[in-house]
């Protein structure tokens, strides 16, 4: 991968900027609805969602691709920035719920007179909008600092990540929390006064998810062209080498725990009013390992692998789990496996991987063909 | 709670089996109580709760069974030709129709020719009872149950008399505890007295009442007890005995809960162990982070589901739309050999779990070698689709797999109830670490195990079949996950998505105990399943408890980042 | 102690799972010298490098650095302190170029903030060229440090060191896996920075020891046997028996 911005990078990704964030939503807006160039109301939320889920794979990639920490856990942060703008949406729905309170409906139902402190300064859309990404960032950076601290690496930290999202999962599941046990929050009306229900709203919607996306690939690609991306590339080759380098790993691994935590927290907080709702279920172990199989079919350690991973898994998912719902899972699974098996840098990988089997065929060969009678072995590539 | 009532019901069907068996060879004071009970029902309304209540005083272990099926509504009234009228009970019969029995002398009914009279039960009308009756004759079986040949139904019953504290019923307690044989009992008639005693207005006999209570450290007195504690009417002197009594049954209370938390935390660390274990190996030795470990566990509980179905009736299974019969042996469910399956079953879920782990092995990890990450999340694909499969075959729905008799109930140690299942559960895990470290240590199997886990390249030099050992060393793990699956069946559910329930649990387990260690992992789960119980009883709140043991494990690693026995290593990046 | 030593270790030991590999060490180390540390396999070697730079912690005994304790440091924070280590086996980050390397190496700033907002001066660029010239490696800035031939992986790392301008250099066997013309070059590369820097090197090739001409010092099971010049220490009894085995032991 290179090392500098070229022009050509720059141009190309200005180009993809511009369709994502003003041609898909101006074709929805401005063309007749039977028109072959329309993107349906339908498909503008669809899209704002991969959009969404595609952040969250970026910010993986930086985490494992970049500094080979393999987080088990990056739904967590999705979920929390989800809950935190959530309870702003919970609070916006006023009197319009089934119980006619003030109150969230599933308060009434659980006999609160009273809505909770902490819940108070969720009103506040700047206040809650900051939560989305303080949440996340202070649970990950509490967890990261015990984690990186005590040197847990590779897989332990893996398996720890994988336990703390499995714990707020049941944490999440209870009614103490009073974050809507695990009904967790729905029935959203208004966003800043725009009535969710309506396909201007979620356009607008879809436009904050590209603009975010773009945001976001261009931060990390900033950040992985820096010092500190060459830092990160580093801890992920040779950890201990880092160290007799003098740097703190355990800071730099902090830092990019805490920034892709906050990433996913903004990707959680967008995505919500687009599915309208978010509950328990989205911490499930499941769901993170889910999200890293998109960003290793795609391809780890290209932030372009990623974004194309997470679209096209879920574009695939929305149809499969309609045309033949019983062998998606399998065919999930079995995908995932391949993926990790032949193709370990995805699919951005898929034509450098040709090229260099097929230029290490033609060497075997023209070896071959040298000394007819040694046979040559195959130097196996060894993956990092 | 369920588990005691289901335990008293078996005896007393035991009972009723046993005096009908006695129906036909009915003594003289047999005769006396059916001649009575024949009375009572056919009474008058009026005088059957008097009748009933007398018949306390001529106990027969007969009463029982007829004022059950009068209750129950089974008790009839057979008119005969010559006008007289005899209650009987219906019995079943060899055949399809019922046999009819007198109550009054256990004889078959017969009519005036002879002959047996079948009955059609669908048209005659049970003998009423009402309100009064039927506690009358609760009563009345209360006492009777004093002389019931089951210890544990005597004591139920002289705890019952006790906690109503009736003086009248002191000279029957005072009778039994002349007749009674059983330590136990004999003990439980001697704090029913006191019960009793408590209520008396005699200050030295409820002193002498609390001594008594006290010795025995009494649980169900205890509230009687502190509300005499507390009762400013009384005098200082009996106050001061019902706080020492108090005192003593809290003391006593204390450590049942104490023992009783400690040994359900025992088990809970045994289930613990037993899951990890195979982790233990194919983790804690290979590195290989299996995440379809809880999946191939799974196998170990179809197998077991498939063994059971196999001893009984069979089953039909449609996977993939194709429909496979599996025919049985028809054993009846409650023969031994049907009994006895989950013995059977346990090799077969060790064998099928191993061959699955085989090609698991073979054909996805040994790729992966040096590539930790990259095991991870292939076997998670894996596991994705071993669920899917489960789906696909067995259904979405739990397997139905039935303990055998002989895990219900339990048993109690100085008022610790120890559920049979749980000691189960203990003794399951002792035998497989025994065996597991058994064969790691003194086999020549072993012997290449740990010489491949400790330093492959080296044992590959000796000339070790490093790739062969590996794949064994994975079976062996993966077959071991089977046992656990077969185990979790006679405790829990077996279902598609069971393994994902256990799978951070048991990863947890692992990485607290160290890696390559046994003792290490024997210690880690017992040690997570004691805190686990110990924060669930204290915080009455499964949840928050469990949250709490993985908080507390993330800094016990910041003590002991390698898990309690870690094996250091010196290789450059570890 | 009258003398203020750069490093000084004293009854150090540190076993690994009952193996004693550092036994009650004594070792100390002026400013400005170039000590070379020989030893059988096993003596201790590396472990000892191991717990002057931090990645294990010795059992007893204590090691100071111009009179800073050691043993309680971080590896980054010891090697902040001027302490500088080229392992054993060529560790250099091979994803990343050779300029790359160096620039990882190069002294200044070690934080997180800095990393992300410093660009490469141009008198930092200058510096890096500089050490890769001083290694002939200035013509492969641009490789990948993976694609370098072993010897040459050997001097990336010497580079690092160098960039490092650290005061104290621990240097495991450079020249292993050399051909004999590289690891006379990096003798002379070793020698010209001494003095200038103080300098432990691990060698057991002695034609390359008997180059660097300095203070040799024994280690044997853990323990220092004994030091002097190399032609004393060869000639020492112990030495040939621990290394020839002539004598049975005890």
């Amino acid at each position: 991968m290179k090392q500098e911005v070229s022009k050509k990078e720059v141009l190309i990704g200005a180009i993809v900027a511009v369709f994502l964030i003003a041609v898909i939503p101006g074709l929805n807006a401005f063309t007749p609805a039977g028109s072959s160039l329309h993107v349906s109301d339908f498909n503008i939320n669809l899209w704002g969602q991969y959009l969404c889920l595609a952040i969250v794979a970026v910010s993986i990639d930086m985490l494992w691709g970049y500094t080979g920490l393999l987080s088990l856990g990056q739904m967590l942060f999705f979920s929390l920035g989800g809950y935190a703008l959530g309870m702003h949406l919970m609070l916006m729905i006023g009197k319009l719920g089934q119980y006619k309170s003030d109150l969230p409906d599933f308060m009434v139902f659980l006999g609160y007179t009273k809505l909770p402190a902490h819940w108070e300064p969720f009103a506040h859309f700047g206040f809650a909008a900051f939560a989305v990404l303080w949440v996340p960032g202070v649970v990950a950076f509490i967890f990261g600092y015990l984690a990186f601290r005590s040197r847990i690496r590779g897989v332990y930290f893996s398996i720890l990540t994988q336990a703390l999202t499995y714990a707020a999962c049941l944490l999440f599941f209870r009614n103490e929390l009073t974050l809507g046990g695990n009904n967790g929050f729905t029935d959203f009306k208004t966003l800043l006064g725009f009535d969710l229900g309506t396909p201007g709203t979620q356009r607008g919607l879809y436009i904050a998810s590209a603009v975010a996306l773009v945001l976001v690939y261009a931060l990390c690609r900033w950040l992985t062209l820096t010092k500190f991306g060459k830092v990160q590339r580093a801890i992920r080759d040779s950890e201990n080498r880092v160290l007799f380098s003098g740097y703190a790993a355990a800071n730099f691994k902090l830092f990019v725990f805490v920034l892709a935590g906050m990433i996913a927290g903004l990707a959680g907080a967008l995505y919500v009013p687009q599915v309208g709702i978010i509950n328990p279920s989205q911490m499930e172990p499941a769901k993170s390992l889910e999200a890293i199989v998109w960003v290793a079919v795609g391809g780890r350690a290209s932030l372009i692998g990623p974004i194309i991973g997470a679209i096209g898994v879920n574009g695939l998912k929305s149809w499969a789990s309609q045309a033949f719902p019983a062998y998606w899972p399998i065919f999930l699974g079995a995908m995932f496996v391949v993926v990790v098996l032949f193709m370990p840098r995805g699919v951005v990988g898929l034509p450098a991987q040709i090229q260099e089997a097929w230029r290490r065929h033609k060497r075997a060969k023209e070896a071959t063909a040298e000394a007819a009678a040694a046979a040559t072995q195959v130097p196996k590539d060894s993956q990092s | 709670m369920m588990r005691p009532y289901a335990q008293r019901s078996l005896l007393f069907l035991a009972a009723v089996a046993m005096t009908f068996a006695s129906l036909v060879y009915a003594d003289e004071s047999e005769t006396a109580a059916r001649q009575s009970a024949a009375r009572a029902i056919l009474a008058p309304e009026s005088e059957q709760a008097t009748i009933v209540q007398d018949m306390a005083a001529n106990p027969s272990p007969v009463l029982g069974p007829i004022f059950e099926a009068w209750q129950r509504s089974q008790v009839y009234i057979y008119e005969a030709p010559d006008g007289a009228r005899i209650p009987f009970i219906l019995m079943p019969a060899d055949g399809s129709a019922s046999k009819a029995v007198r109550i009054d002398n256990g004889e078959p009914l017969v009519g005036p020719d002879g002959a047996p009279i079948v009955v059609d039960e669908t048209v005659m009308k049970p003998a009423e009872t009402f309100a009064k009756l039927r506690r009358a004759m609760r009563s009345t079986m209360d006492l009777l149950a004093l002389a019931d040949p089951a210890p544990a139904i005597r004591q139920s019953a002289i705890l019952k008399l006790g906690m109503k504290q009736s003086p009248e019923a002191l000279p029957i307690l005072n009778a039994r505890l002349a007749k009674e044989q059983d330590k136990a009992v004999k003990n439980g008639i001697l704090d029913a007295i006191a019960l009793i005693n408590l209520a008396s207005p005699d200050p030295q006999l409820q002193i002498d009442a609390l001594n008594q209570l006290k010795k025995s450290n009494s649980i169900p007195s205890r509230e009687l007890v502190a509300k005499m504690a507390a009762d400013e009417t009384l005098s200082p002197k009996v106050r001061a005995a019902a706080s020492s009594t108090l005192k003593a049954i809290d003391n006593h209370l204390f450590w049942v809960d104490f023992f009783g938390t400690m040994f359900r935390g025992v088990s809970l660390g045994s289930v613990l162990l037993v899951v990890a274990l195979g982790l233990a190996i194919t983790f804690g030795l290979m590195g290989v982070i299996n995440m379809a470990h809880g999946e191939i566990m799974v196998v170990g509980g179809y197998a077991t589901y498939l063994v059971q179905c196999v001893f009984g009736s069979g089953v039909a299974l449609a996977p993939f739309g194709i429909s496979v019969n599996l025919p049985g042996f028809g054993f009846d469910p409650n023969s031994g050999i049907y009994q006895s399956y989950f013995l059977f079953a346990l090799p077969v879920a060790f064998l099928s779990a191993a061959a699955v782990g085989i090609l698991l092995e073979r054909g996805v990890i040994q790729f992966l070698y040096r590539r930790p990450l990259e095991s991870l999340l292939a076997t998670w694909g894996v596991s994705l689709v071993m669920q899917q499969l489960f789906r696909l075959i067995f259904g979405p729905a739990n397997a139905p797999v039935y303990s055998p008799a002989w895990l219900l109930g339990s048993f109690s140690v100085g008022d610790v109830i120890m559920n049979y299942n749980r000691v189960f559960v203990i003794i399951f895990a002792v035998a497989i670490v025994v065996g597991t470290s058994l064969l790691l240590a003194k086999t020549p199997v072993g012997l290449l195990i740990r010489a491949v886990m400790q330093d492959r390249t080296t044992a590959a030099c000796m000339g070790v079949r490093t790739r062969k050992v590996n794949t064994l060393t994975f079976a062996f793990g993966s077959g071991l996950a089977g046992l656990a699956g077969a185990f979790l069946s006679q405790i829990g559910n077996i279902g598609p998505s069971t393994g994902q329930t256990y799978i951070v649990d048991s990863f947890m387990v692992v990485v607290v105990g160290g890696i390559g260690n046994l003792i290490g992992t024997v210690i880690s789960a017992l040690g997570i399943g004691t805190v686990d119980q110990i924060l669930q009883t204290s915080l009455r709140n499964p949840v928050i408890g469990k949250v709490l043991v993985l908080v507390g494990i993330i800094l016990f690693l910041q003590w002991k980042p390698s898990g309690l026995f870690a094996t250091k290593g010196r290789g450059l990046e570890n | 102690m009258s003398k203020q030593f750069l490093l000084a270790a004293e009854g150090v030991t540190k076993s690994f799972d009952g193996f004693k590999a550092i036994n009650d060490l004594n070792f100390y180390l002026d400013k400005g010298e170039l000590r070379t540390i020989i030893g059988p396999n096993g003596a201790g070697k590396s472990t000892f490098l191991d717990l002057i730079t931090g990645r294990t912690r010795p059992d007893t005994g204590t090691i100071e650095y111009k009179g800073t304790p050691l043993t309680k440091l971080r590896e980054y924070e010891i090697y902040r302190l001027g302490i500088g280590r080229k392992f054993q086996t060529p560790s250099v980050y091979s994803d990343h170029t050779v300029f790359e390397n160096i620039l990882l190496g190069l002294e200044g700033s070690r934080s997180v903030w800095p990393s992300i907002f410093s660009r490469v001066k141009p008198e930092q660029r200058e510096r890096i060229y500089e050490v890769l010239k001083t290694i002939g490696l200035a013509d492969k800035a641009e490789l990948k440090a993976g694609t370098l031939a072993h010897g040459q992986k050997q001097w990336l790392e010497i580079g690092m060191l160098l960039a490092q301008n650290a005061e104290l250099l621990l240097v495991d066997e450079p020249a292993a896996g050399m051909t004999d013309e590289e690891t006379a070059k990096t003798g002379e590369l070793l020698l010209s920075l001494a003095g200038k820097h103080t300098i432990i090197v691990i060698e057991h090739d002695m034609v390359f020891v008997r180059q660097l001409g300095s203070k040799v010092t024994v280690l044997h099971q853990g323990h220092v046997l004994c030091d002097g010049s190399l032609d004393q220490v060869q000639a020492d009894e112990r030495v040939i028996e621990v290394y020839l085995g002539r004598k049975k032991k005890h």
